[in-house]
């Protein structure tokens, strides 16, 4: 993960050369808190799309320091847990909006 | 609505004769032969074939399967496309490797309990619902109605799961057809799959077919010039929209393997 300084670069990647997929495209990410789950201070990150959503749970994990027993829940939409192992990318093209995926995160299962 | 019973029948019965095989060295292990059915998991599975090999295991052993001791077999993807996907170029029954020790946890996620696979199962539901109907479908259903359909694929009850999945295969009012088709394309490399917003409709509205989806889905360097599922390769020119009705996994997705040129 990177600051939002590397945003923009990647936005026009995507659009310019979809094809290549072996390069790292970046897309900007919003982590929402949902719940009682406590809130990140920096909501917006600039992540490679390949990285799947089991690598996203593991990052606010760590970034929020939760005990180990604590789990983390990933939503789109706030409708469905999208599964461990899909990938940014297909999240983006799909439930993608104004250049950003939204996710919401919570520590119990919000939207079952 | 759906009205091809017959081929939505013939889908749900779809069946791979398999042959769950252990490697070892020490003992002689005999096969377990067993129908799966194409639209199920082999979380739903797991358990007949734990208790076949009960005696050769430890009580906390994780069970888990490869293709060819090479390819871990993903729990929660339909059987029927894991057998596209390794299988289906070599002669039946496919041949499955089962493993008790060693759990492959950097690529295989572990679906401990039918609930966490029935949690796995409403979610796809939810996320296929939210494509065609924005998601109110399967919000406006009861409980129980959820669990009826998840009941339904466990039990292999085909009515059961069709009264109440016809709703959710019900088309827009005024367009009569869904708002976009849930659609996991697979392409060569394993596993991987590509998911896109894909309209039934064209600009000028008229019915798209596999062959305007495969046009969409080709790149300059790689054009895909068909596509398989439930181990049939699908007409060019069927409509969308009747494949998403008709021929979508129980999940209410469409798992299409990508052929390229």
């Amino acid at each position: 993960m990177t600051d939002e300084s590397e945003a923009t670069a990647g936005v026009e990647k995507l659009s310019l050369q979809p094809e290549k997929l072996n390069e790292t495209v970046k897309i900007d990410i919003l982590l929402n808190a949902a719940g009682n789950a406590p809130i990140m201070k920096q909501r917006k990150w600039t992540v490679d799309w390949m990285k799947d959503i089991s690598w996203v749970s593991k990052f606010i994990h760590k970034y929020l320091k939760l005990d180990p027993e604590e789990k983390i829940f990933l939503y789109i939409n706030q409708t469905f847990a999208p599964s461990p192992d899909q990938i940014l990318k297909n999240l983006y093209e799909c439930y993608g909006n104004q250049n950003k995926l939204s996710l919401h995160y919570s520590i119990n299962q919000a939207w079952g | 609505m759906a009205n091809d019973r017959e081929v939505l029948k013939e889908v749900w019965d779809g069946k791979i004769p398999t042959k769950f095989i252990v490697d070892s060295e020490d003992i002689e292990v005999e096969a377990y032969f067993l129908l799966l059915p194409r639209v199920s998991y082999l979380s739903l599975v797991i358990e007949k074939i734990r208790k076949h090999f009960q005696r050769y295991i430890e009580k906390e052993d994780e069970i888990w399967f490869s293709y060819n001791n090479s390819i871990p077999l993903k729990f929660h993807i339909p059987i029927g496309v894991l057998y596209d996907l390794t299988g289906s170029e070599h002669p039946l029954p496919w041949q499955i490797n089962v493993h008790f020790n060693k759990f492959p946890e950097d690529c295989l996620f572990k679906f401990p309990n039918k609930d966490v696979i029935e949690s796995f199962f409403m979610n796809c539901l939810k996320e296929a619902d939210f494509l065609k109907h924005k998601g109110q479908i399967v919000s406006q259903m009861q409980k129980k109605e959820h669990k009826q359909l998840f009941l339904g694929l466990q039990n292999d009850k085909f009515d059961q799961f069709w009264a109440v999945n016809r709703r959710l295969m019900e088309s827009i009012e005024q367009e009569n057809c869904f708002k976009y088709i849930p659609l996991r394309c697979y392409t060569d490399d394993c596993y991987s799959y590509s998911q896109k917003l894909i309209c039934p409709l064209s600009e000028k509205g008229q019915r798209k077919t596999l062959k305007d989806l495969l046009k969409e889905l080709s790149t300059p360097t790689l054009e895909a010039i068909g596509a398989k599922t439930h181990g049939v390769e699908v007409p060019l020119d069927a409509e969308l929209q009747w494949l998403s009705e008709t021929l979508s996994y129980p999940d209410n997705f469409l798992h299409l393997c990508l052929i390229y040129k």
